[in-house]
């Protein structure tokens, strides 16, 4: 990925957990001149102190980030991105969730912020490239560079870099992508950084208590349909209880409701007109058309009729079906056998193969085989 | 970084190199006379003369008794036992809440230290600015209600700003007010004149004035005044008990010693450099403010507000560069917390800052490179923040 003759000078986006540590250390090893810099994504003081500590991207991450910057022996800058940050991934995650979608917060700020962004100001430094501890391929070989799938399987993330700006590839290095979360913590054993044995990230990093709608609450207003009360109904529009927001649902979710079924129900739709969420059993979960909008391609987008994979969650199977047409604002594919839980809001990416052609979000599915 | 040329150290109001004179009587205090100053032998006693003598050169660079000196370990401790200690006291004694006082530009030594008054018991009261002038009418009402202590820099770090000293003083006196002044910017760059601006309580630190980091003194004419933050021994007269750091207090004398000794042709010189620099950026750069122009400053520190550019990207973009300096203040850097002095100076301004200061390891020869550099890494810094 980096085994290039001239060295280059690198951004390196730095979180201070292991996967970006172990990133910064390859370029350096690899003889590139690397400059690390951590992005201040949005204001701590007025969160859980004791939980922003917890993740990556909180001040514990900065100065992780800085001390392992310090062992390699490079320079480090934190970068206010607040704004850039709060418009292009808060903004949005509000917004999905008061239309009742679940959005993918960390593709949006991988579309934007993490390289976009950060490149611009690489730029200003004189940078050539920005780097990241994601797992995934570049393949510079042929005459366009091609994004791959990461060589382990189980820490592929590819799912979340669909979105990069196409033009943007040709400036970017995944040192981690032919390497194993495993190896990558061992590389950190033996560099001795001080991020070796740091846990994973789960939770959204603005999310540092792990309950949005606690933050949803505090930036819509609290009398916000999304956070209101409405009817859960089945998929006969009987009304079978209420909720406290279709906020906290997302589609393909299992929801217990009593009445003595023996199969579990799982939430079908959410209806942000009405506040309506429309519950029912698992096959009618089934989708086998999904309309995909805000689409962006890495690769030239196939035609009508091409078969691809798509992968509609994070670790999920990829999914093989056709490119049934393409509509003004995205496409609609069919796939070849039904699949469960296609949830609005999410990212749909396709594939052909290990490469990502790019991917858009999920609008609306239908066919579901009642 | 590669191939860059002679890196400028831009930033002397953060931190300043220990000069050669302060490391060789600090060394021989680590080596020789490395004695506890409360022992009764020969190795105690050769480290307490040591301590006094150091506490003695420090008087005299200061032109106060030596009895008036009281060793800390730094600035912010000196400033935290002059505001608390002096809130606390007044507490302690139970007459209603007391009053502290400073002015809103102040260091967070002094301001976080009032706030935790505040939180105590006490009340915080903040002097603001008129057209970057201290509301000394304000400062009379204040004083007025017989507060516990009255804080206000000599020099302010952001912007270099001087503080009216001699009307404060005058202030404080007429109402029988304890004044306490942060001189950390001021000492070996504007000449103190305690004899004519006389204040109670005095901070001073080692690690501005090319004295070792860690070290400092609280200057107080009535230590009785003052309740103790720490607990433990009758060092420094029950002021601020613990094992006194005998070679950190030599240091801080010596270095004391010599900027007071120097202080008017290192000023002289600074401000040369400084007005020099501060006047081909200003022709150069559009829309740029000189923070405080028309104001009276202290020669070491050029603050520039900079319109259209962000501060953490200016900052990296002069250290790849090779040009070492700061955006408000090095303590808020990795922080975005508004700079109160600047929210006082310029109410509503969103102006990047970017502040330039000089000191021992500047000369003229460089006022060329870092002219280009500032002003290209201005550019190139507005240039990204349009796109």
């Amino acid at each position: 990925m980096t085994d290039r003759a001239k060295p280059l000078r690198i951004l390196v986006a730095m979180s201070g957990g292991v996967d970006s540590s172990v990133a910064a250390a390859l370029l350096v090893e690899a003889g590139h001149d690397v400059v690390g810099a951590t992005m201040k994504t949005f204001c701590y003081s007025g969160e859980d102190e004791e939980a922003s500590s917890k993740t990556c991207c909180g001040l514990d991450g900065i100065r992780d980030a800085r001390g392992v910057a310090d062992e390699l022996g490079i320079p480090h800058y934190v970068f206010d991105v607040e704004e850039e940050f709060t418009r292009d991934v808060i903004d949005d995650f509000v917004a999905e969730y008061a239309e009742g979608r679940t959005p993918n917060p960390c593709v949006r700020c991988n579309s934007n912020t993490k390289f976009r962004d950060l490149f611009k100001r690489g730029r200003v430094l004189g940078c050539d490239g920005v780097a990241s501890g994601h797992y995934v391929r570049l393949d510079r070989s042929g005459e366009r560079p091609r994004m791959l799938r990461g060589r382990d399987s189980s820490k592929d993330q590819s799912y979340f870099l669909w979105g990069l700006p196409a033009q943007l590839l040709r400036r970017l290095h995944f040192p981690l992508g032919d390497l194993t979360k495993t190896e990558v913590r061992e590389r950190a054993r033996r560099l001795g950084l001080v991020t070796a044995a740091k846990p994973e990230s789960q939770e959204i990093c603005f999310v540092p208590t792990g309950n949005y709608r606690d933050f949803l609450a505090r930036k819509l207003l609290p009398t916000h349909p999304a956070l209101s009360s409405g009817a859960i109904v089945d998929h006969r529009g009987r009304v079978l209880g209420m909720h406290h927001g279709y906020s906290g649902f997302t589609v393909g979710q299992r929801k217990g409701i009593g009445g003595g079924r023996t199969e579990p129900w799982y939430v079908l739709e959410i209806r942000a007109a009405t506040r309506e969420v429309v519950v029912g059993p698992r096959h009618l979960l089934e989708a086998r058309d999904v309309r995909v909008g805000e689409l962006n391609w890495l690769a030239p987008p196939p035609p009508p009729g091409s078969r691809l994979d798509i992968q509609i969650r994070y670790r999920s199977p990829a999914l093989p079906c056709s490119v049934a047409a393409h509509v003004p604002d995205g496409l609609t594919l069919a796939l070849r056998k039904p699949a469960a839980a296609v949830t609005p809001g999410q990212s749909c990416v396709f594939f052909s193969g290990e490469e990502v052609l790019g991917g858009g979000r999920i609008r609306s599915v239908s066919g579901a085989s009642c | 970084m590669q191939g860059i040329a002679e890196p400028i150290y831009l930033d002397h109001a953060a931190t300043t190199p220990v000069r050669a004179e302060v490391i060789a009587a600090m060394s021989r205090c680590h080596a020789e006379d490395f004695g506890n100053p409360s022992s009764g032998h020969s190795w105690g006693r050769r480290a307490r003369r040591r301590l006094e003598r150091a506490r003695a050169s420090a008087a005299t660079a200061l032109g106060i008794p030596a009895a008036h000196v009281f060793f800390t370990r730094g600035g912010t401790e000196s400033d935290n036992l002059a505001v608390l200690g002096r809130a606390r006291h007044a507490i302690a004694r139970g007459t209603g809440a007391p009053l502290v006082v400073t002015s809103s530009i102040e260091h967070p030594a002094v301001f976080e230290a009032a706030e935790q008054a505040a939180g105590e018991g006490a009340r915080h009261a903040v002097i603001g600015f008129s057209n970057g002038v201290l509301d000394l009418d304000a400062l009379k009402a204040a004083a007025r209600e017989r507060p516990a202590v009255v804080s206000c820099m000599w020099v302010n770090n952001e912007v270099g700003l001087e503080l009216p000293m001699a009307d404060i003083s005058e202030v404080c006196r007429d109402h029988d007010v304890v004044l306490h002044s942060d001189a950390v910017q001021a000492v070996g760059k504007v000449p103190l004149a305690l004899r004519d601006n006389p204040v109670d309580l005095l901070t001073v630190t080692g690690h501005k004035i090319h004295g070792p980091t860690g070290t400092g003194a609280l200057i107080a004419t009535d230590p009785g005044g003052l309740q103790p933050l720490h607990f433990g021994g009758g060092q420094e007269r029950g002021v601020r008990p613990g094992t006194e750091d005998v070679a950190g207090a030599v240091g801080l004398a010596e270095a004391l010693r010599l900027a007071v000794e120097e202080v008017e042709a290192e000023s002289t010189r600074l401000r040369a450099i400084r007005d020099t620099v501060q006047a081909r950026l200003a022709a150069r750069v559009p829309d740029l403010r000189i923070n405080g122009e028309g104001l009276p400053r202290a020669p070491h520190i050029l603050s520039l507000g900079i319109p259209g550019a962000d501060s953490d990207t200016l900052l990296a973009a002069l250290d790849a560069q090779g040009i070492a300096a700061s955006g408000g203040s090095a303590c808020a850097s990795g922080s975005s917390a508004p700079s109160r002095t600047l929210a006082t100076l310029y109410p509503g301004e969103t102006a990047a800052t970017l502040r330039l200061s000089f000191g021992h390891l500047n000369r003229a020869r460089q006022v060329d490179r870092i002219v280009d550099s500032v002003a290209t890494a201005i550019e190139r810094t507005r240039e990204f923040a349009r796109q």
